[in-house]
This record gives C-alpha cells, structure tokens and sequence, in this order.
C-alpha cells in the first residue's frame, strides 16, 4: 500500500479561499509485514481546520507547510505512512484495503464530549508548529475474512466488539463492509448543547410525595427529611429577608438547590457514619441494646484523639484531604485512600485512572499543598468464571479487571508516582461491585514562608483561582445517569476519563507555587466541583462568593448549576493573594489559571452571575444542616456448619500446597506488578518483587521520602473479606492486624505506625428492597469496634479514611452484594532503612522459626474456599499479646538479627515457607512434628480444636489466623534469639538447605511430602487473567 | 578542584528529574533543574553548562509516540544551540523518555546536522509495559567514557516503548553503523531491541541514550537483591547476582554518572 492509493484527483470544496473542513487521517505501516494477521489496527484522525487552498490532498500532505507538519507530528519517518482524506471519500483507502484482503473496516471515536488525550497532544503538536486546529482521535481496524470464522458475524460486529473493541459509554463504533463503500464515515465529534436554560426557582411547597419526587426526578438523593429541612430553611424569617434584600425568590434556585444535595450527599457528609443508631445485640440469646451517636465520632475519632498525648507526630488528622503526620522537622507525610467503585463499574478504565488521579489531587491539595511520592492500590474482583451472574448492565469480569490495571498504570505511571505496593482480592460477591482502593502519599514541608505548611491560610480579601482542566459536563450526577439517557451530540456526563499529563504539569506548577509563597490555600476539585472545594474552603474565612462568568469551560452551553457541580478532573481549587504572580508562573508551566471569585466574611456561600447572585446559602445550614438519620441495627451471630473433609493425608498435602500457590488469591502477581512503574522517584529500598530471582513477594514496602537521609517510610494494607461472613469484629481486628503485622515485618518501628480505615459496606439502611440492612448495619457496628479495639490495642492512630456504602447491584429481580470489606492501609517508619528486611531466605543453614501470637482457624481460609467447605474454627487474637510480640520484634530487626521475615496470610503457614523458598532459590527442611507443636500452641481454647489442631496436619499447614511470622534467624544466634521470646510462641520449625526441595520430614528423617521449588514455582505463577 | 555544571530538564510531563539532580550531585556534578519553557526562552543559557541530561518521565504523556511532542517542541527552539553544544564537546545524556526524545531529535546513532534517521524507538515486543532489573553488557569496542571500567552491570528498565528498530530498507551499512555505535546491551532479550541494544552514542560520544536507568541505581539498597548483599556466605545461585556488596564497590548507576564527570574535569 502506498501514498499514490489517495484519491488524489478529490478536489477540496471551497479551494478558492480559506474554508474550515473536516479531514481524515490514518497512520498505517510502510512495510505491509507489520500487518499480517486477521485483524489490524492503526490511529485513526478527524481534523476541523480552518484550510488554505490547496489542488489535492496528496500535494496538502506533501507539499503544504501544515501537511509537513501532520507528518512529522503522527507518523514515524521510517516506519509509517500518513494518509488523508476528505471526510466522505475513503473510497481510495477502501480500493487498497480490498486489494489487500480486508473485507470489513470498523471506525472507533471517543463520544463527543469525552476527554481526548491523544486528540489535544496533537492540537498542542501542532500549535508548536504553528498550526491551529481541533483535533479527535481514534482507532481504525480492519479485518480480514478468517476473522469472522471461529462464530463472529460481521453483521453484528458492533454487539460482539462491545467491551473489547470498543465501550459503548465512551466510544463510537462504526463498521463498514468494503464490499459495499456506502460513504457513510463518522464525522468530527463536536458537543452541540444549544442555548443553557437560565436558573429556575423551584418551589418546595409540596406534599412527602411530592418532595420525594422532586428529590427522583432531580437525581438529587435527598431523603423527605432532607427535602423537608431544606423547605423548612428557606420558609425562615431570617433566610427570606436575606433573600428578598438580594432579589432573590423565596425558593431555592436550581443552582442552590444542587449545591445543597452535593453538600448533602453520603459521599460528602457521611450520614450513615454519622448517624444514631440503636444497637441490638442477640448474641447471648437476648436483647443488649447500646445506642450510638455516630460510629464516626465514637470508633473512629475518639480511640485517635485518645492516642494523641502520646503521638505527638499527628499534625492533621480527619481535617484536611488527607492525614498528615510529622516526618521530621522540616517536612511532613501524609496519607490518603480512596475508593472509585461505581465510575470503575460503568467504565473500568476511566474510573481507575480518575481514582488514582483523585487521590494524587486529594494529596496535592492537603495543607498548602503535598508533593505525591507513592501510589497504593487495592483491587477487590470476582475472578471471571461461568458461574457468574449475568447481566446486561453488569460488564463481563475481565473486561473489569483489564480496564482497571489499565487506568492505573497510566494514572501511576504517567504521573511518575511509583505504585509501590498493593493487593488484589477475588471474592464472587465482587461481582455487585469491584472495589477499586487508590491511595497516594505525600511529602510538604512543616513550614512554608514561616506559615505551618499543613494548615490553611485563607483570609478574608483572597482571591478564588481554579487551576488545571476546564469545566465540562463531566460528572454531573454521576453514577445515576443510565446509558440510555445518553443520545447522540450529548456529552457523555457519567464516565470521565482523567488526563494525567495535563494533572502533573498542575502537579509541578503548584509545588513551585507553594515555595515561593503563592498560596494562602488549597483544596481539590473532586466529588461536587467548585460547589464542594469553594463550599468548604468558605468555611475558613465564613463566606465566598463564586463568580460564573470567567470560568473556563470545554464547550459553551453550560446551565450554571452544571458549571458549579460538574466534576470535570485536573482541576484544584487555590486561595491567594497574589494572583498576578500565580498566573503568570501558571503560564509558564502551560497551566490554565483563573481568578473566579473571593474568599469574604459574609456567612454565605454566593455564586454570581453578572454580579447578580444565582445562589445565596447560608455557611451554617449548609454545612450542619443536614438531619442526622437514626437507624437500627441487629446482631444474631451467624451459625457455621461444620462441613470439613476428612484429614488429608500425604500427597493430597502437597497436591493442596499446589492448588493453593495456584489459586488467585496468592498466585504471583509479577504480571500486574511489571505493569507498574514502582521505582520512579528514586526511592526504592524494599520493592514489591525482590530477591536474586525477583520474584520474592514482599509484605510492605520501604523507600526513602527523602534522598539525603537514612530513615525508611514504610507502606503495606491489611483486608480480610472473607471473614466477614463470620464477624466482622474479627474481620476488623485481623484487617488491622495484617497492616500493622506487614508493615513490622519489613521492618517499621510499631510506635510510628498510622493507619487509614477504608469500608466499603453493603447498604446498612433497612428498606423494603433491603431486608437485611438491619444485619448489615449490625455488621458494620462491629466492624468499627473491632476496628477502635485494635488501634487502642496497637497505638495505632487513624488519620484519615472513607467510607462507600452502596455496593450493591439491584434491578429489581436481581440483588447482589459485597461482602462487607474493610482495608486498613498502614504507614511507618524505620529509621535506618538499611534495617528493612525482606521475605525470602538468605542463607543455608539458617533456622526457621514461626513467632506467633494468635490463635489458628480454619473458618475462612483459602484453603477451606477452594475446597468449598466451612468450618466453624475462627481465628483468634488477644491484642495486648500481638502488640507487645511487634515491639519486641522490632528492637530485633533493628540489631539485624532477622535475616528473613514473612507474615503468614492466605495459604497459612505452608504457602509462606513456599514463597520464601520460590523467593530465594534455596529450599527448607521442615520439621512435621515441629509444624504440629506450633499449631497445638495456637489452638483456639476448646478441646475439640486443640485436639483437631494437634492431629490434623492440614490444619496445622493450612489454617490461618493473625499475628503469625515466618523468620530466619543464623544458628549462631540461636540461644539468644531464643531466649527472647519467653512468653510468646516461637516454634523452630528447620533450616535453610541448598537443594532445590520444600521438604516436610517426620522426626525418622522420613519425607511426608515435598515439593521442588520448579513445580511450588510453577504452581505460584499461574497467571491471572489480566490481559 | 571545580565541579562540572549540568542541567536537568524538567516539565512537560517529565518525571525523573529530582532523582536525576540527586544522583548528578553524588556523581560530582553541580546540577540544576531547568523547566523546558525557561530554556526556550533562552536557549543560549545552555551553553553555561558542561552536561544536559533529558531524564525520564512520561513527556506529553507519551501520547502519538514517546518523546515526539517534546522533540518537536526542543526541535522549533533549540535545535542550532544544541548542535553547537554538541560540536563544541559538551555532553548531552537521555535517559529512557530522554533517549526517546534524542532519537526523535535524530541525534542519534549521529549527531550531524546532515546525518539521516537510522532508528526509532517502539512499543516492546510484548506490547506491555516493564519495569524490572536487569544484566547488561557494556561494548568492548565503545569510545564512551560513561562506560569505561565496566562490563556487566545491573540497572532497572521502565519503559512501554524501548525496542530499538530500523527502517525495514536500511542497508547493512547503517546496520553495522547502528551496532557500532550500541555502547550497552541486554544480557537478555527484554523488549525486542535490535541486537539486543540498550544505548547508543554519537561519534563523539559525547551524547548517549540508554533505556535503563543510571540514576535509579546510586545506593545498593536500590538493588533488588540487596538484602542478600548483608549476607555474603550465601551460595551462587541463578538470577541476579550480588557479586559486588556495597564494601566492595560502587554502585553502577552512579559509576556511570562519575565516569562522566570525571571526563569532564
């Protein structure tokens, strides 16, 4: 195929003057060999642009200055082609497709609307040059006769690509067949909105149905007694003369209206959290009732603010976008985790990547302003299988899975954020909803111009700026909008797409900002827009007033209310008082900077227009106005039957270590990890994957905040899901525990540690529809107990965290949910990170021990999950035991005495003897008789566990419980490393070897299973199915 | 004794600047930032400093191809300024985006004015993005003096676009030139790379492009397996090998940097 293929005799409409027009443009190989295959891909182009005259296309390409400039901004001289046309004559292209044995074209577009970060780099490529034009990107395919066998109809090409070759919630997707050329090609994806409707008043005199109506219709997600508070407010003396002496109706605009539901919502204002509930406790077979004024002040923010006199490092806790905690004198860590579960549930990709974008904003925005410097990330699936429920709007597993790697790795990556550490958990009952848990740490300087840097500063007289992205449709009532409402010339308002580029030049521009003292404060720009980052900073001086008319917008035809609510990304809010500077140092970062109003003492939050107020709300009734929901919940312990198999006996041990490295809640996780750029910033000290063999899957990670010191900041998470159908109290405790054990075994001193609570719950809220809200209610009462018990227990503060509670699925005959799912995410420090351990083993001869301070259970393990059977022996731990076993292991770790540390988690004690043998390359012998001790040593109290603890070997191997560690110890030191754990449990299970075998030996030397460390290896890297 | 000066670009979606300006520093530079906007406006200002590194990142989100937009952007501006720092001696370092963003300038395998394109830089043979350690082979035959003393190092690769590649019609000639000019190979094959190449220097050798990452490996505890490296009675084994601990060596990012500045005092 060659450039002479162009319809060179297509003349251009209009070539006598200049003439805006939309063309095409493919940039295809030169050489037809990178092309073999069914199927073939290449970037695809629509450009509207104001064109001089020209004869051909084929002389606009070649010889034009701007035809140059196409070429050398998309093609690779040496390897790939440019190709234009006009938009409706691709006869040309269709002639040389035909002739190379494609029979269907397919064009794919981003909806109109839809953030197109390839279609803006090259209307920026293209200024450089010179150049002006709008740019939209896209993809052709092109597929060949063979494709269509194996089933695939190319009359439904459109239904079977949905969701592989195209997401029909951000793309559009056009096949054609060659053998018919019908010309009908999409045109340039303009946003056609039309006139803006000007703010309505709307009346709130209305009966209950009528409010509740209102509340639907609007999308506004206000309960009666909200809509009623809100009608009882503005029925006030005080409001109505405020309103008439500013000629505003009496009623609400729609503007104040929406401001006041974003204000409102539970993903604001955290009424679940916040509520007073009436507690009913049946498990000792009657009723124990305990009322609760909000879980939030009682199990959260009381055990912190306890632990407070003794942590002095707390600088911000529960205040800002995240929690920050001092690092050393001249700077501060903080710390966030947030959740993008329903925008990942519509569009996997986008929702990830405006997760991790959002909460590298959240940091950005804490105290005048944090540089991100790490990226965590959780992810919570149900594993693709057939026996999945289906549905239309639920998108198949994979398609979720793959979206999400996805958009984390360009939020991480191209942020240059490393994502040092994180999880992935399959659990069926993900299928309701994914989990998607994005968390960014950052550093800010204690003192920023003799002002405490994680605090803000805002005074009365400061300007309002917004900076970064413009304002679209982007977002407007989010998740609620279906598909369906979304019609062709519409943006799409539901899925957003974050643009990391434009979100690292804000990124850089204000860390430069903020040093040469620019910023009196700062805040993001996420769920509720301007409305919610101006709403709250208001709350410093008590009072702002919005502008509208300066606000930039991606395309005219905004409402006002849309303009305050939208969600559009890459947008921060600022405080200054010195915008002259800040603007022209935005222009210098290529940063979009606007002054949109001013931070007064006034009480209310305004928002103008022409000088004329849209909007007039009162600060107090806006912030504590909402009623406080009063709920009831009820606990009844859930009976377990006892379906456990019989023992198993010696190969069906190793069989069972196999299938349990295999299965995928602890197979490796390299092939999502590589994807991840974990090393940017220089900081690196324990990665995800170390070892000779880079394969060793490390508990937490430890990097260097800061290059000139010594001193390790130290990251990892703790989640537990499967327990919760059992106790979420125990849930909760061994979540904690698994965060606070991770993190130690690495190597970060306990006294240091701080944590973050992440619940995302089923809804808690007892409905018709929701029958067992009461139960899940109870559920997460428990939760926050347990939860306040393990951080008083630890000295553990909590300094930030979130709370998603709607994750379900419901249409009415279908109802699913998640189990509820609790992540604790812990931060530490070491002071010397050269200290910090890593799990593999180190040297032969080393003795291995297990130090325990829980007890063992059965009841959800992986084992009893991949075997399918329930077995009622939970795990136990006593708290004041398991903190003072961290503390003392530590004082070790810091005199190098562990040479190896591995906490047990999924899989139990075998699977983490394997990963330290896969990690290493050198192979154990363990003793069987020493496994047996050490189990009977962590039995739960009753005899009948004792008793199945010491005979049963797959219990011993398999079961799991909190507060476990595999360590390696040089026979050197055994006496003293001994001598140290009187009081605990510390079994010494065998030694490091050289041969290449796990081996479990009785006390005759006698091997009662082994496996090499090829098949544990092989077993451990069955792949996941991400792509 | 003076220390050379080196300039650090920074902005535009690049990311590794601040771990860059770290390591120049321990390497016996006096490196500064300098943002693209501030070294358009003066693109003489240049000329003051013996080194420029482009350091890794994303740069314009490595939309349409990795360091293309940044090229075109240097391209407009800079293009005379750095062709005469170039001539005059001075060196010029792109690390990862830096060596994409070199080799979309066509500075390399030659930094002539007149020399054609000989390479590109493209997507990895496994379409995936990668970030792992990996052996490297230094070339017997190179000028470079980044390399001198070294033969097998260890450095981290963190790129989706790092597979080396000629026009399909390129003669042996420029074949042999493109090989001749590869100061540092995989051991193994990572990504598809024409002859396994990892850098490639100009006839001088004064401009050097490489994949891996120097600056990402100046403190052993930066190495994968440097928690073995505390422990020296282990027994060799595959993988990669600690041969060197940190009482016994530097590590080879940073002797890659100090060569450097060394040959600039």
């Amino acid at each position: 195929m060659s450039r002479s293929t162009q319809p060179s005799e297509a003349k251009l409409q209009g070539s006598a003057g200049r003439k805006t027009q939309v063309l095409s443009l493919a940039v295809v190989p030169k050489n037809g060999s990178e092309r073999e295959g069914l199927f073939f891909t290449f970037p695809l182009y629509w450009m509207e642009a104001d064109l001089p005259p020209f004869n051909s296309l084929a002389d606009f390409v070649q010889d034009s200055e701007m035809g140059n400039a196409l070429q050398e901004i998309l093609a690779d001289p040496l390897l790939e082609e440019l190709w234009c046309t006009t938009q409706r004559e691709k006869s040309a292209w269709v002639a040389a497709w035909r002739q190379e044995g494609y029979v269907w074209f397919a064009e794919r577009q981003h909806l109109p609307g839809v953030t197109d970060n390839l279609g803006r780099t090259v209307e920026e490529a293209l200024s450089l040059k010179g150049f002006s034009a709008r740019i939209a990107s896209g993809t052709g395919f092109l597929f060949k006769e063979g494709y269509f066998q194996e089933g695939r109809q190319p009359s439904s090409l459109a239904e079977q690509g949905k969701y592989v070759l195209y997401h029909p919630l951000t793309d559009k997707f056009l096949p054609h067949d060659l053998s018919a050329d019908e010309g009908c090609y999409l045109d340039f994806p303009s946003v056609h909105l039309g006139q803006p409707e000007p703010p309505q008043t709307i009346a709130l005199d209305l009966d209950d149905d009528g409010l509740i109506a209102l509340s639907q219709t609007r999308l506004l997600a206000l309960t009666l007694a909200e809509m009623k508070a809100i009608a009882g407010h503005f029925q006030s003396e005080t409001t109505k003369a405020l309103r008439h002496s500013r000629s505003l109706p009496a009623w609400p605009t729609d503007v104040e209206l929406e401001i006041i539901a974003q204000t409102w919502s539970e993903h604001c204002k955290h009424k679940i959290f916040s509520a007073c509930i009436s507690h009913k406790d049946f498990s000792n077979g009657k009723e124990e009732l305990t009322e609760i004024k909000s879980l939030y002040k009682t199990y959260i923010q009381a055990p912190t603010f306890e632990l407070m006199n003794r942590r002095g490092d707390l600088l911000s806790v529960f205040e800002d976008n995240s929690g920050v905690v001092r690092w050393n004198n001249e700077w501060a860590v903080c710390f966030k985790v947030e959740t993008h579960n329903s925008p990942s549930a519509l569009e996997p990709y986008g929702g990830a990547l405006t997760g991790i974008l959002g909460v590298n904003r959240d940091v950005l925005g804490t105290g005048l302003g944090a540089r991100p410097i790490f990226n965590t990330d959780v992810f919570c699936f149900a594993y693709p299988s057939p026996d999945l429920s289906d549905h239309p709007k639920l998108l198949p597993p994979r398609t979720i899975l793959n979206g999400v790697r996805r958009g984390v790795e360009d939020g991480g990556n191209k942020s240059g954020i490393p994502t040092v550490n994180g999880a992935i958990y399959f659990h069926p009952g993900y299928r309701a909803k994914p989990l998607v848990f994005c968390g960014t740490g950052g550093l800010l300087p204690t003192t920023v111009h003799k002002k405490s840097g994680f605090k803000k500063h805002t005074m009365i007289g400061d300007t309002i700026v917004m900076v970064g992205g413009r304002v679209g449709k982007d977002g407007i009532h989010g998740a609620t909008f279906s598909s369906e409402a979304l019609h062709e010339g519409s943006p799409v308002s539901a899925v957003q797409i974050g643009d990391p580029f434009t979100q690292k030049r804000v990124l850089d521009f204000i860390v430069e900002a903020r040093d040469r003292g620019l910023l009196t404060g700062i805040t993001d720009n996420g769920a509720g827009g301007l409305s919610s980052s101006v709403g709250e900073m208001a709350q410093i001086t008590n009072g702002a007033t919005l502008e509208l008319d300066n606000i930039p917008l991606k395309y005219p035809g905004l409402a006002d209310y849309e303009i305050v609510i939208s969600e559009s990304q890459e947008r921060m809010t600022i405080s200054t008082r010195s915008f002259a500077e800040l603007k022209r140092l935005a222009e210098r970062y290529s940063v979009e900077a606007t002054a949109v109003g001013t931070f007064h003492s006034k009480g209310y939050f305004e928002v103008t227009r022409q000088g004329k107020p849209v909007a007039l709300l009162d600060l107090a009734f806006l912030h504590k106005g909402v009623p406080t929901l009063a709920l009831e919940s009820q606990w009844l312990p859930p009976q377990t039957a006892d379906t456990s198999p019989p023992p198993l006996s010696s190969p069906n041990l190793k069989d069972t270590l196999l299938s349990l490295l295999a299965c995928p809640n602890i197979s490796s996780r390299e092939a999502v990890i590589r994807q991840y750029d974990h090393e940017v910033q220089g900081a690196s000290v324990i990665k995800p994957l170390m070892g000779p063999l880079q394969q060793a899957p490390c508990d937490a990670a430890v990097f260097r905040p800061l290059f000139e010191e010594d001193a390790g900041l130290v990251v990892s998470n703790g989640l537990c899901p499967e327990l919760s159908a059992f106790d979420t109290y125990l849930m909760a405790i061994c979540a904690t525990d698994e965060a606070v054990r991770n993190a130690v075994a690495v190597g970060a001193d306990p006294s240091t540690i701080t944590l973050l609570d992440n619940f995302c719950w089923s809804d808690p809220v007892a409905t018709p529809a929701n029958p067992e809200g009461k139960y899940k209610l109870a559920q997460l009462v428990r939760a926050c107990q347990g939860l306040a018990a393990a951080v008083k227990a630890y000295g553990t503060p909590l300094i930030s965290g979130k709370d998603s509670m709607k994750n379900d699925f419901a249409d009415g005959t279908l109802r699913l949910s998640i189990p509820p799912t609790l992540l604790v995410s812990a931060m530490g420090r070491i002071a010397q990170s050269d200290a910090a351990v890593s799990m593999d083993f180190k040297s032969c001869g080393d003795l291995i021990y297990i130090l325990a301070a829980g007890s063992l259970g059965v009841a959800g393990s992986q084992w009893s999950v991949i075997q399918g059977f329930s077995c009622p022996i939970l795990p136990g731990l006593d708290l004041e035991h398991s903190a003072k076993l961290y503390v003392r292991l530590h004082e070790v770790i810091e005199r190098s005495w562990v040479k190896s540390c591995h906490d047990l988690s999924e899989g139990g004690l075998a699977v983490a003897l394997a990963e330290s043998v896969i990690g290493s390359g050198l192979g154990a012998d363990i003793s069987m008789s020493s496994v047996r001790l050490a189990a009977a040593a962590c039995a739960p109290s009753t005899d009948k566990c004792q008793n199945d603890m010491r005979m049963r070997d797959d219990y011993a191997l398999f079961g799991e419980g909190p507060a476990r560690l595999l360590i390696t110890v040089q026979p050197e030191l055994k006496q003293e490393w001994e001598s140290l754990w009187s009081g605990f449990s510390l079994t010494l299970l065998g030694q490091v070897v050289q041969s290449d075998t796990l081996s479990f030996k009785e006390d005759n030397k006698k091997v009662h299973f082994q496996a090499s460390l090829a098949e544990l290896t092989a077993a451990w890297k069955t792949p996941l199915p991400f792509d | 004794m003076i220390k050379p000066k080196a300039f650090v670009l920074y902005g535009d979606g690049i990311n590794c600047d601040a771990e860059t300006v770290w390591a120049l520093n321990l390497a016996g530079f006096v490196p500064s930032r300098v943002h693209t906007s501030e070294l358009l406006e003066t693109p003489r200002k240049l000329l003051t400093a013996q080194l420029l590194a482009l350091p890794g990142g994303f740069s314009f989100g490595d939309e349409i191809a990795s360091g293309r937009v940044l090229a075109i952007k240097l391209k407009e501006k800079l293009k005379d300024v750095l062709f005469d720092y170039i001539e005059r001696g001075s060196v010029v370092l792109g690390i990862c985006n830096g060596f994409q963003v070199l080799v979309q300038l066509g500075l390399l395998p030659s930094s002539k004015a007149s020399a054609p394109r000989l390479v590109t830089l493209r997507h990895n043979s496994s379409a995936k993005f990668i970030n792992r350690w990996v052996e490297l082979e230094t070339s017997p035959f190179n000028n470079s003096f980044f390399f001198e003393g070294l033969t097998t190092i260890h450095l981290p690769i963190r790129h989706g676009e790092g597979r080396l590649a000629l026009a399909a019609d390129s003669s042996p000639a420029q074949c042999e030139l493109v090989k001749r000019r590869a100061v540092l190979r995989y051991a193994e094959d990572v990504n598809g790379s024409f002859d396994k190449i990892a850098a490639l220097t100009n006839e001088k050798g004064n401009v050097l492009g490489l994949m891996p990452h120097p600056e990402a490996f100046v403190r052993w505890s930066q190495h994968p397996a440097w928690t073995l490296s505390k422990y020296p009675t282990r027994s060799e084994k595959a993988g990669l090998k600690v041969t060197v601990s940190p009482a016994f060596g530097v590590p080879h990012g940073l002797s890659i940097l100090m060569n450097a500045a060394k040959a600039m005092r």
